[in-house]
Parts: structure tokens; sequence; C-alpha cells
């Protein structure tokens, strides 16, 4: 994706869904956590060890769906690296997406 | 003559009952575990709306465009089935909650009657130890027949409950391991049509009313009710027309899911300054909750139940909306609705909480045979100025603008409670203080408010067009109001022909304790009042033991009219100022809860740390 993208035109607009994707990461880096400490002690004894298990599969599920989201956005992030090293890129749309170039959050 | 006891055969003493296994559970804690995964479930499905709608680009074209588009259906049905699975799991964990709760409750009846038989073979054992005559042994071997009965019959209640517990362990155990690895995840949801998606389609547009929403929540089935819960606690959960304990179960996804993703991403220090009040709020909700869930109902001893039937920590620029109920909204006999004054946001609500848990404790406490939800409702923007931040100039800035706009949210928030009890009405009070009394008196005289009581509290007045009791659209005799001597706020109203509005722009409104308003004046001086005017004194009609809190319950359960205290009126007569006969009065203190509940009180003077 990266390096075919060095050759069209990339829209502003795909700044703005790198910087979403990111925002999906650590929403689901959240809900991750959110699985990690839900907590099995209530459980009884039976059921406590299969609860463990799903929570701590489900948190390295839900890790790797957010990374799957920062892998998107870094890919996002490389595409508009590489259109702006082209010189086809217009000073217009060097100023409209060299703040995207950088991850915020 | 009675047969020696040596001639006569004792019969057989029923056998001990077998104990009832022990059973280690937690049902709260396996509920807190379902919310946090139905909470992270709702993360997930963020994911899969995304990617629909938002993740693409669509002004972008090219290979580039191309390839990064083909990337997203696979990802967006892995989000989806990753959220449908999750979900599943969750409402198994509630219902596992249920269950086990059920099994514990069953765990004690068998307990009990383990004892009461252990007893009665106690008694039988004392009966053939004593020497029986011929007849007695006859009647004893009777007893021991019937009780060696009913110890079969509760050995057979315990096989049953062990199985039970078994079944329901298994059960949870499969629900666990049966979506364990993602490719069983695709396999059983990879593809499947969320219930929530066409459950929402079919959602009245905007602008419906409170009777339509009601309509079309109760026209879905229990599954895709539960749907929209965990996949779109957004759209109903402030949704007037919503049973309450729906709104509750959304809300409470909803703040669990923004305590835990601006929690996140605080940890990480990329909270922005605008999140960073957003989570102040999240955390004040969640505040509030815990303040009623802890507290304990007068008559059951029971802890409190909450609901929270407003929540958007991002509401009024920041300042947040919060409403949440001490009690059941859904089915209470008596529902109170505080709305607050100057200085509330949803900063606040722990505060307000105490306040309507306060409230909620009294109205038990006074009539233990009806029901009763106090809920106070931070649904408006109140002004933010406080005198004791702001100077005395702030009347000077606080007009009714603020009050006019919250009036109409009150007055949808009334509707919805209405029409969510639809055929089975609750007795409705709005109870207005300080500025919230202003905010209250638009609702009612601007909407038509649709409560069966009226009642205000240290009221500056409710609005420049209420002249009247009869100006709010119910009988007068239902509207009540309760004012300090003492309170500086209340005596901003208008008496008389002098208007505030007249002196910098003090007033919100004629005096409803005046005697031309034709409100029920009710005993609201406090025991602790100074014989100046005192700000401390505006804060106090919601404290326990206080004529104020004892005359607002009984309103509240409808008993107004011939329990409460009436004070008499205010009287301004053309030649001199405002007189009232309270202030001389000796103020009684007034029981409102157990004993045993009963704390000190502190009370401060010439101010208050808390908004009104």
């Amino acid at each position: 994706m990266a390096g075919e993208s060095s050759w069209e035109v990339v829209p502003a607009t795909v700044g703005v869904v790198s910087r979403r994707w990111d925002e999906q990461h650590l929403d689901l880096q959240a809900a991750a956590g959110q699985i990690r400490d839900a907590g099995t002690s209530g459980f009884t004894a039976a059921v406590t060890g299969p609860a463990r298990r799903f929570l701590t599969t489900w948190d390295r599920h839900a890790t790797g769906l957010g990374n799957t989201c920062e892998t998107t956005a870094d890919g996002l992030r490389v595409a508009i690296e590489d259109y702006l090293a082209t010189d086809r890129a217009t000073e217009a749309e060097i100023g409209a997406l060299d703040p995207y170039r950088e991850e915020e959050r | 003559m009675a047969t020696p006891v040596a001639l006569v055969t004792l019969p057989t003493l029923p056998r001990r009952p077998r104990p009832v296994p022990p059973l280690t559970v937690a049902p709260e804690s396996v509920r807190t575990c379902g919310a946090q995964l139905l909470a992270a479930s709702a993360q997930v499905d963020d994911l899969g709306t995304f990617i629909a709608g938002k993740a693409r680009a669509g002004d972008w074209h090219g290979t580039g465009s191309t390839s990064y588009h083909a990337t997203l259906p696979p990802l967006g049905r892995q989000a989806d089935a990753m959220s449908l699975a999750l979900r599943g799991v969750a409402q198994r964990v509630d219902a596992h909650a249920d269950e086990m709760e059920s099994l514990v409750r069953r765990r004690t009846d068998l307990l009990e009657m383990r004892t009461g038989l252990d007893a009665e073979i106690d008694a039988l054992e004392a009966r053939a130890a004593a020497g029986p005559t011929a007849e007695e042994v006859v009647a004893l071997g009777d007893d021991c027949v019937r009780v060696q009965g009913r110890v079969e019959a509760y050995e057979a209640d315990v096989t049953l409950w062990r199985g039970d517990v078994s079944a329901e362990e298994s059960e949870m155990v499969a629900a666990f391991e049966r979506v364990l690895d993602l490719d069983a995840v695709d396999r059983f949801y990879g593809g499947v049509p969320d219930p929530a998606d066409a459950a929402l389609a079919r959602r009245p547009g905007a602008g419906a009313s409170a009777t339509e929403v009601n309509d079309w929540w109760d026209s879905l089935t229990s599954t895709e009710q539960a749907a929209i819960i965990a996949a779109a606690p957004g759209s109903i959960g402030n949704l007037d027309g919503i049973p309450a304990s729906a709104r509750h179960a959304a809300n409470a996804v909803a703040l669990d899911r923004d305590l835990a993703d601006w929690g996140n991403a605080e940890s990480q220090g990329l909270l922005s300054e605008e999140e960073e009040r957003w989570l102040e709020n999240a955390r004040a909700a969640r505040d509030a909750r815990d303040e009623i869930e802890n507290r304990t109902d007068p008559v059951t001893g029971e802890p409190i139940l909450a609901q929270i039937y407003i929540y958007d920590p991002t509401a009024f620029d920041g300042d947040g909306a919060i409403a949440i109920s001490a009690g059941d909204l859904d089915t209470a006999d008596n529902v109170a609705v505080v709305v607050p004054g100057l200085g509330t946001d949803a900063e606040s609500a722990p505060y307000q909480a105490d306040r309507a848990a306060t409230l909620y404790e009294s109205s038990r406490f006074l009539d233990p045979d009806e029901t009763n939800a106090s809920m106070f409702w931070i649904g408006y923007d109140a002004p933010d100025n406080l005198p004791w931040d702001e100077g005395w100039d702030w009347a000077q800035v606080v007009n009714e603008d603020l009050a006019t706009q919250g009036g109409e949210h009150l007055a949808d928030t009334i509707d919805g409670l209405r029409a969510a009890r639809d055929g089975d009405p609750a007795h409705l009070t709005a109870i207005g203080h300080s500025y919230g009394s202003t905010t209250t008196g638009h609702a009612a005289h601007d909407h038509g408010l649709d409560v069966d009581e009226i009642v205000v509290v240290g009221s500056p007045g409710l609005g420049g067009d209420t002249d009247q009791a009869s100006d709010l659209g119910i009988d007068p005799d239902h509207v009540w109001a309760g004012s300090n001597s003492r309170d500086p706020v209340a005596q901003l109203a208008n008496d008389g022909w002098v208007h505030g509005e007249l002196l910098d722009g003090a007033g919100l409104g004629d005096d409803p304790v005046e005697d031309d308003f034709g409100a029920n004046r009710f005993e609201a001086e406090d025991v602790s009042r100074p014989d100046h005017i005192d700000f401390g004194q505006h804060s106090l009609y919601f404290e326990h033991n206080t004529e104020s809190l004892y005359n607002i319950s009984q309103i509240v359960n409808g008993d107004g009219a011939t329990e409460a205290t009436q004070a008499g009126h205010v009287h301004d007569p053309w030649w001199g100022g405002p007189q009232d006969p309270e202030w001389d009065r000796d103020p009684s203190t007034t029981t409102t809860q157990p004993r045993s509940q009963s704390g000190s009180r502190s009370v401060s003077s010439g101010g208050s740390s808390g908004p009104w």
C-alpha cells in the first residue's frame, strides 16, 4: 500500500482517517483492560478457571484487534509520507497533509 | 392402667438430615464481571460501526486506496463477530449472577429446613427417652414416620439443588469455552446480523413523542432490547419514553466504557482538555451512583437501588447532564424529581445524590407501606456563578434564560417518566430548590408539567410570568412552598409591589410563600438558624430530621394535605416591608429516619461549600 500510493494524490481525508484509527486503537486498549480487570473472584471454584482463561484469551484478542487499528493508522501515515516525498504534491496538498504525518495519540 | 414401658417396642427414629453442601459464590462480583465484559463488547461494536462508515476515505482513489479499502470488510466482519461473541458471554455471565443468587437463596431455605428437622428429631428423641406409654409410642411412631418423610423430601430437594448448581456451572463454563478462539468466534458469529441494527432501523425519528418511543420499545423482543443496550447504549440511554430500567442498563454500559476509554488515555498522558472534563463528569456519575447504592433502605435494610436515568458527560459545553434515582422509577408508588439550582453541574452529582437518597430514606421511613423513587435531575445548564465566588453582584447576571431552557428539558423528562408508566402512573412530584424552582416554574407554566404536586424550597421566584400558584397549570392545592425565614435567596423573590427586577434585576418572580401567591406554605425552619440572615440555611431543606424534609416527604407520599405542617404566609402591607410570621416561631426537630441511622449533622453558617 505504501509504495503504490506514492504515484497517487493522497487527500487530507486520509490523515483524518488515520487519526480515527488511532482513536480506535486507544478504545480497544481500554476494552482489553476492562476484560483483563473484569475479575473472576465471584465465581464458584468450578467456574473460576474457565473464566480466568476466557478473560486472558480475550484480553489478547482485544489487544490484537487494537494493534491492527494502530498498524492501519501507521500504514495510512506511510502513504502520506510517501506522497509528500514525491515532487507531485502541490504546496496546498502538503500544507493540508503535513499535520497528519505525526501520530497524535 | 397404662401398659408397662418394658413391653413396648419403640419406633425407629428418623435419621438426621444430611448437611447442605457449601456454595461459595459472590453474585454481585459476577454481575460486575458481566458488566465490564458488556462495556468492552460495546467498544468492539464501535469499531465495527467505524469500519462500516468513517474508516472510509471516499475522495482517495488509486491502487493505494483500493488496497486500503479492501482490508476493511474482513476486519469489519471480525469486529462485528467478536462484539457479538463477547456480548453473548457478558449476557450469560449476568444471567449466571441471577441464577447463582437464586441458588444461594434456595440454599438458605434448605439450611432453615434442616435446622427445623434437627429440632423436630431432637424432640422425638426426647420423647423416646422419656419412657412413653403404649399410646404415646403409637403417636411417637406416627410422628417418626411423618418426620422421616420430611427428611426424605428435604434430601431430595438437596439433591435437586446440587444438580441445579452443577448444571448452571456447566452452562457457564460452556459459554466461556464456546468462543474461546477466533475461529470459533467466526464460525458462530461471522456474518451474523446484529439484532440491534434492525431494531434501531425501526426507531421513531427525531421529534417523536415519548409515547411513540415507548410504543417502539415495547414492540421489540427482549433479544433486540438487550442488543441495543449492549451495542448502542447512547441511542436509548437518554431517550424519553424508554423505561428507566433499560435507560439505566444502557447508561451503565456507556459509563463503564467512558471510564475505561478516558482513563486509559489519561494513564498515557493523551487526554485532551475537553476529555479531562468529560472524565471528571463520568467519575462524578460513578460516585453519585455509588453514594446511593451504599445507602440502606430504612424499611428493608437492603441497599437502595440506583438508576442512571440521564448520563451525558459532554452536554452543555462540558458541564454535563446526569440524573440518577434512588429507587425504581418504573415501579415506585411515589416518584420525586429534584431540580437543583445555582452552581450545579455534573461534577456536583455526588452532592445531589446524597440529597436524593436522603429524600428516599425519609419518604420510606414516614410511609413504609409505599414504595418510592427520588431522582436528582441535573438535566439543564444551571447558572455556574456562585455568590461566594462571584460576590453579591451575581444577581445581576442571573436571569431566567437558563430556567426557561431548562424548563423545556424538565417537561420532556416528566413526559418520558409518564410515558414509560402508561397504565401504571406514579404519584409524581417535581421539587425545585433555589434557581431550580425557577426552572420548575417555567416547566409548569410554559409547558404544562404533568405532575401531581409541585414543591419549591428556598425559591427566588418561579419566573416572571408566574404570579400565582394557579398559573402553574395544576390545582393550587397541590402547589407547595417552603422557605426558611433566614434564607437570603428566598428573600430575593418579589413581595408586595416591590419587585426585585426593579433593583438591578435581582428577583426571579413573585414570592411563592406570600399570601397573594396562593400556594400552601409548609414549615421549613431549622433549629440551627441564627437570629440573622444566613447563607447556610439555604442548603438545609433536604437534611434529615428537619421540618422541611419531613414536609416534603409527606407531600411526595401524597399525604401533604393531612400530614404536612402548614406555616403562616408572608404578608407585605403597602406601608412597610414583608412580614414573615415564621421569623419568631420556634423551629422543631422532626424525625425522618430510624433512630439507629441518625447521625450528627454539621451546619455551616454564612456560606456553603456545595452547589444549591
